[in-house]
């Protein structure tokens, strides 16, 4: 089968040999893919040392048909993901980039816009914009490009007009906001304000998928937290592995997980 | 089609699952014990299990000893105001093989690596803690693999020792002696560039 040469996001490495490594990746041009990198972990060879996680490569891929792994022939580093050198929040919000990318999208399946999106959630983590900020654009946008946004305008369960202003519930399992009728029949409802509900809205606008994130009121940060933690968990089927250490992405809490 | 016998094949099944053998291989290794003196192939049973009977963790360090203590630790003549801390004892191995370096050791046992669900309480982390404050360690060189999880156990670590009163070092990246500026990478070259030193 005929190689390709595409640019890639690094989001898993596993230890397969002495020599070997299974990489997970999400190309721009082929989606998520799983290739074997024959000699990866020698210094020498035609990766040198580029496999790291969440570091953007310049690679060479044999895909494969079925369940069989992809081949990795060739890797260079284009940028290394330097977060973890000075801040642990920093660094925590990249391996939650790159589980939910891991967790979301399919082999095969390309989303050119997506890649785009996590590349520059990682250069702003990697630099000073406010992580959390940066990691709720980060969440919704890619539930919006996957076709998993939450419906804010409309009641998700009948489709009829939630008035604006004032609290308002959101059904985890139903998929967004929900109507005063519906409201009392719906299971896992979660009660937000009127501001949270602007904010989603602009953090969901196809405007905000490039640029700086749009800004998140500090009030507004833990109702959005848990509501998109809960959205996001119903799902995959279970809570992400890193969203427990997000909360060394808060301001108030350290990185050991200590209260500043 | 004929077959090995149980106990060869049992013996190829047991070889094949060692890092880096195939099944060919392990029929390889297999059939050499087979043709070997008696005495010899014995002899590396018997080493396998004096190895597994007799190998444990230091309990300082976490190297591989076959007392309660390694003979690093042991040893009165190293330096006992700087203790490196590596990810696995073969780090530690490499870095002795260099000989450039006379101080004690820490082995962590691995490294964070969160998405793996490994976190600090798995690694040694807490002993490490408890040998600086009761040590008179001056330095800490960070020793951890120069990956981004590496990177991230060696900040977690010097986090957890910023109270104390001794200088946490680590060990320096960039160009290989002997390479040409030409043909390192940009990531080689900023590593380089942040980590000059004075002539």
């Amino acid at each position: 089968m005929a190689s390709e040469k595409t640019d890639a996001l690094v989001l898993r490495t596993i230890e397969f040999s002495e020599t070997s490594l299974v990489v997970v990746l999400l190309t721009r041009q082929f989606g998520k893919s799983s290739a074997l990198a024959k000699g990866a972990r020698r210094a020498k060879g035609p990766f040198e040392g580029a496999l790291d996680l969440l570091s953007i490569c310049r690679v060479v891929i044999i895909p494969k048909s079925g369940d069989t792994l992809d081949l990795l022939t060739e890797a260079k580093l284009q940028r290394r993901f330097r977060a973890g050198e000075r801040n642990l929040g920093r660094l925590y919000a990249g391996y939650y980039v790159a589980e939910l990318l891991r967790e979301m999208t399919d082999r095969g399946d390309p989303h050119p816009d997506l890649y785009d999106l996590a590349l520059e959630t990682l250069e702003e983590l990697d630099g000073e914009t406010d992580v959390r900020a940066c990691l709720l654009r980060f969440e919704l946008q890619t539930l919006r490009l996957l076709g998993h946004a939450p419906t804010i305008d409309r009641c998700a369960a009948c489709g009829s007009e939630v008035p604006e202003g004032g609290r308002f519930g959101f059904g985890v399992t139903s998929g967004g906001v929900l109507c005063a009728a519906c409201r009392p029949a719906t299971r896992q409802v979660v009660l937000l304000r009127g501001a949270t509900r602007e904010t989603l809205r602009s953090l969901l606008s196809e405007a905000a998928v490039s640029g700086p994130p749009p800004p998140v009121p500090a009030e507004l940060h833990g109702e959005l937290r848990g509501v998109i933690n809960r959205y996001i968990t119903n799902l995959l089927g279970g809570p992400p592995r890193m969203q427990s250490y997000l909360a060394a992405a808060s301001p108030t809490i350290d990185g050991q997980g200590r209260r500043r | 089609m004929a077959e090995w016998s149980h106990s060869v094949g049992e013996l190829v099944d047991q070889l094949g699952r060692l890092p880096g053998i195939g099944r060919k291989t392990a029929e390889r290794l297999a059939y050499h014990l087979l043709r070997v003196p008696q005495a010899e192939a014995l002899a590396l049973s018997e080493s396998i299990r004096r190895v597994r009977e007799n190998v444990r963790y230091c309990e300082t360090c976490f190297n591989l000893s076959e007392g309660p203590r390694c003979s690093i630790c042991a040893d009165p003549r190293r330096d006992a105001t700087r203790l490196c801390v590596v990810e696995q004892p073969r780090d530690l191995m490499s870095l002795e093989q260099a000989g450039a370096y006379r101080g004690l050791y820490h082995v962590l046992l691995g490294r964070i690596a969160p998405l793996d669900g490994i976190g600090p309480d798995q690694l040694t982390i807490d002993h490490l803690v408890d040998r600086v404050r009761s040590g008179s360690f001056r330095e800490i060189i960070m020793a951890t693999n120069p990956t981004v999880e590496g990177d991230g156990t060696s900040l977690y670590i010097s986090n957890l020792l910023s109270e104390y009163a001794l200088e946490v070092t680590r060990l320096a990246r960039g160009i290989t002696a002997g390479s040409v500026l030409e043909y390192a990478n940009r990531e080689i070259l900023a590593d380089a560039l942040n980590g000059r030193q004075k002539f």
